[in-house]
């Protein structure tokens, strides 16, 4: 199995196909045990082909977005942040810098948050994604949002989402964090209204709080 | 008899939670940026790489035949001069924004390049020279005097002269200019825009396409920034909409990142050398400023008054021009107030430290007199009360700021170690008046809910929950039983959310039509109540007879409107509003010598805007005011490099804006007077805190760091030159 555009080994002595046969066992640990995943079994046949690469047509990925399972196929130069919003029509992640500064575009990869802007959709294949539409459920409000809407943290919203699914995920990581852990792991974000300060109510207030 | 606000309120001035918050909270809130419509294309512009160059020819036969391409837009026509690198030069959509960027590149463009000049002090030079069109590269403002400044320096007992000044920054809203435009088979416009003015952008594009108004209709049900930047339908506008129509599809253009940068407009810098005399009492005697700044290729100044708020006896002013190769500047929330309250308020506390006094001393003895003539007329007006606010304000923010305890003379703060502590103050003003026309309409309806719906528009200031708050108010109800339609064109005239006219403006229009509203629930269901509509009132949650005291809740009450439902048509109308606020900011700062590091550690902002509708998303305007001047004092430019004429940080790398961790403690305290009606809050808060930044950094070091924004090159340049002093 020859990939002709890199060397057959890389640094880790792994190939790029056990490479990528790794990364789909471990994505279907951390989500659900699942058969193996079409788009990766369509790299493998093109691997097969000696098919030079993937593209520049479009390469088929499937995603679970907020829950539900979706299909595209997408240009492998696509980011994972542009066939949210372009293709699945998931625009609760924003894009505002488009290179991994501002964190409009922050999503949960399998539970951590990441730059969406900056992943290509074809590295995404097979992980379970989250944005901050995950975070209400029947017009109930997960406590992160709430704060936000209590306080006021917010004010056009076009950053809201991206700190939002930031904070959420800090609070995962670390529930008792302490409000200058939170701002820490906000460090990625920036909002242009300025809300900060809101949001420091927000956070004083998810600190004390227990059900967080 | 005109309507006037209730003497009592129930919800009015009181904190409530915007009603669209849980919307943008997780997401589900739709922008123009993410309308997806069936089949649309994307599409992008391409614009002139060069600061100055001529459009010699333009070639898409390539770019024609590459997959998924549709559309193209020629913007500037062949032989046009363009004067600014990102200036627009063909629009193209295609399938996918992919095919777009491929077909874009594929496009041949031939320039026959020109001298440029980005650089400020290039432009004061270029004497003769014309890169940018029109009147030339310099327009040498003309020098206004009152009094005899030249007398009056001489014969002062202090006089101060020093340079102050700001760079060029960028509004950098989140969501980016552009829309969503749609034409149906009858040739009626749906665009979705991220605009600050819904009827306006749908006026611009009828008149562009000469089709009547009625047949464009322009959304913004949210909007994602503007701060004053985006206001009609815009180059882009224009664009979408004719690839639209020229690709028979919904087209999406919205601006990346550079190009907002780069074309969406600019607050203009401003430099100036002031001498500022004084009498030892701290009495202001003369003030003399010569000043400079660039709007890019346009013409407009880039100070607003000055000198600002002071009347000192004798000034000279003057202001020149500097036009240059670089985008246009556009309003940016108090447009030339934070520029002048610089050149001002930072030489007041340099003339206090010449003099040995405490700088909020020489404020108190140079605030403004309320002017006799306007209490006489105008007992309201803000010439007539304004020494009395600023008094006022003043006394509350030193308080909550403990100033008497931690002002010291300047450079003579506690501690021996190289992190030196500083405060400064700033003072400032703002207009913001209400006008018309915001043509608003209140229906209810038998089941007894209620639909406010005007084209205004809320662009994250919390207009929504205004209007819901003062209907509310009106008919007993609760914000939330308010269902708020706004920011669709179609709903009649509305005014331009700019010079935070948007709250007055439409605050009484709700009013009026809740008034109107209202009478006409009572005339109609009185006979039904068997009642008299003039005996009917109403209290929370029910419609009462003052009579008998026989009480209707709210929804048996319209259930009386069987078939019927009933609108008010309101408007606004004067003496429910007023123009014309005041504000104090005092900044702490720490101040590393060694690295030249500025922290902002505190901030008090004390602000008036007459009537508050909601105390809640009114503080958060001014903590948000205030956040944007701490990014002015310390972090933001827009630079330029002079051989390429190209800005170096188009982008959100290399252009600085704080995080939540660089940011101060903020105490907002509203400064409420409910007797002046209705005023502005948007954009007055933003405009004192770079000059209060600027004199704790001072007070810190106990010299002046000229230019913003105060970064460590700035700080220990500013040091090293008083260590060779």
């Amino acid at each position: 199995m020859k990939d002709p555009h890199r060397p057959n080994k890389n640094g880790s002595g792994l190939s790029r196909r056990d490479f990528l046969k790794g990364s789909g066992a471990a994505a279907a640990a951390t989500a659900l045990a699942t058969a193996p995943l079409p788009a990766l079994a369509a790299l493998e046949a093109a691997d097969d082909a000696k098919v030079a690469g993937m593209g520049p047509a479009p390469v088929k990925i499937q995603l679970t977005v907020n829950g539900k399972k979706m299909t595209q196929a997408v240009e492998p130069r696509v980011t994972l942040l542009d066939t949210l919003r372009n293709h699945l029509d998931v625009t609760g992640c924003k894009r505002v810098c488009d290179r991994g500064t501002c964190g409009a575009c922050t999503v949960l990869l399998d539970g951590k948050p990441i730059y969406s802007c900056t992943m290509l959709a074809v590295e995404a294949n097979g992980h379970d994604i989250k944005t901050a539409e995950a975070l209400v459920v029947d017009d109930k409000l997960d406590e992160v949002p709430a704060a936000f809407v209590r306080f006021d943290a917010q004010q056009c919203g076009f950053c809201t989402p991206g700190f939002v699914v930031a904070m959420r995920a800090a609070f995962d990581k670390n529930p008792k964090a302490t409000p200058a852990e939170i701002e820490e792991a906000l460090g990625g974000n920036i909002c242009r209204c300025g809300t900060y300060q809101q949001m420091r109510d927000a956070i004083a207030s998810l600190c004390k709080s227990e059900g967080k | 008899m005109a309507n006037t606000w209730p003497s009592e309120r129930r919800l009015i001035g009181t904190k409530i939670q915007r009603l669209d918050g849980p919307e943008k909270a997780t997401g589900r809130a739709k922008y123009s940026f993410d309308i997806n419509r069936p089949g649309m294309l994307h599409a992008i512009i391409v614009r002139c790489p060069y600061a100055h160059a001529k459009l010699k020819s333009l070639d898409t036969s390539a770019a024609e035949k590459l997959p998924g391409v549709k559309a193209f837009h020629q913007i500037a026509k062949n032989g046009t001069e363009l004067f600014y690198a990102g200036e627009e030069v063909i629009g193209v959509a295609a399938d996918t924004e992919e095919h777009a960027m491929d077909a874009a590149r594929a496009i041949k463009i031939d320039y026959e390049i020109l001298e440029h000049l980005v650089m400020e002090e290039d432009g004061l030079a270029s004497k003769g020279k014309n890169t940018v069109g029109g009147r030339g590269n310099l327009i040498p403002g003309e020098e206004d005097t009152k009094g005899n400044l030249d007398e009056a320096i001489k014969h002062a007992e202090a006089v101060v002269e020093g340079s102050y000044g700001v760079p060029v920054i960028s509004h950098q809203c989140l969501e980016s200019h552009g829309l969503v435009a749609e034409w149906d088979p009858d040739g009626n416009l749906t665009v979705w825009c991220s605009t600050q003015a819904t009827y306006y952008t749908a006026q611009g594009l009828a008149q562009y396409f000469k089709i009547p108004v009625t047949r464009v209709k322009c959304i913004t049900h949210y909007m994602g920034g503007g701060f004053g930047s985006k206001f009609g339908p815009d180059v882009q506008g224009i664009v979408g909409a004719e690839l639209a129509k020229k690709a028979k599809a919904p087209v999406k253009l919205m601006l990346d990142r550079a190009s907002e940068i780069a074309a969406a407009g600019n607050r203009p810098s401003a430099y100036g050398t002031v001498k500022i005399a004084g009498a030892n009492d701290g009495k202001i005697i003369a003030y003399q400023v010569d000043s400079y700044g660039t709007p890019g290729a346009g013409t407009s100044r880039t100070v607003g008054p000055l000198p600002y708020i002071y009347e000192p006896e004798h000034t000279k002013v003057k202001h020149t021009v500097v036009r240059l190769n670089r985008g246009n500047q556009r309003a940016m929330r108090a447009p030339g107030h934070p520029q002048s309250s610089v050149l001002t308020d930072c030489a007041v506390d340099d003339l206090a430290a010449k003099l040995g006094l405490d700088p909020l001393q020489v404020r108190l003895r140079n605030l403004p007199p309320n002017d006799p003539e306007a209490v006489k007329q105008a007992p309201t007006s803000i010439r007539a009360l304004r020494h009395t606010i600023y008094t006022k304000e003043i006394d509350i923010a030193t308080k909550l700021a403990n100033w008497q305890k931690v002002w010291h003379p300047p450079g003579k703060g506690p501690g021996a170690g190289p992190v030196k502590h500083g405060i400064g103050m700033a003072i400032h003003t703002w207009g913001g008046a209400g006008q018309g026309p915001n043509d608003t309409t209140t229906t209810i309806s038998s089941d007894g809910s209620v639909l406010l719906q005007c084209s205004t528009q809320d662009l994250g200031t919390g207009e929504r929950t205004v209007m819901a708050i003062v209907t509310a108010e009106v008919l007993g109800l609760e914000p939330k039983d308010i269902t708020v339609r706004i920011g669709e064109s179609q709903f009649g005239r509305s005014g331009g959310s700019g010079g935070s006219t948007t709250c007055p403006g439409t605050a009484p229009a709700a009013l009026n039509a809740g008034v109107a509203a209202r009478d006409a629930l009572l005339a109609k269901i009185a006979d039904r109540l068997d009642a008299k509509a003039s005996d009917l009132t109403i209290e929370p949650g029910q419609i009462v007879d003052k009579t008998n005291n026989k009480k209707w809740p709210w929804k048996q009450a319209c259930a009386k409107l069987g078939m019927d439902s009933v609108k008010g048509v309101g408007n606004w109308t004067p003496g429910l509003s007023n123009n014309g606020v005041g504000g104090v900011q005092i900044a702490e700062v720490m101040v590393d010598t060694e690295t030249g590091v500025v922290r902002c550690t505190k901030v008090v902002a004390v602000q008036d805007c007459g009537m508050i509708i909601n105390k809640l998303t009114c503080e958060s305007q001014v903590a948000g005011g205030v956040i944007m001047g701490v990014n002015y004092a310390l972090f933001e430019e827009n630079i330029f490099d002079r051989h390429t004429g190209r800005q170096v940080n188009p982008d959100m790398e290399f252009y600085k804006l704080g995080g939540i961790v660089d940011m101060p403690k903020i105490i907002v305290h509203m400064h409420d007077m409910p007797e002046r009606g209705v005023i502005g809050i948007g954009e007055p808060p933003t405009i004192s805190t770079c000059a209060a930044i600027s004199n704790a950094v001072h007070n810190a070091i106990g010299v002046r760091v000229p230019f913003a924004p105060f970064t460590p090159q700035n700080v220990l340049a500013a040091l090293a030159k008083k260590g060779n002093a």
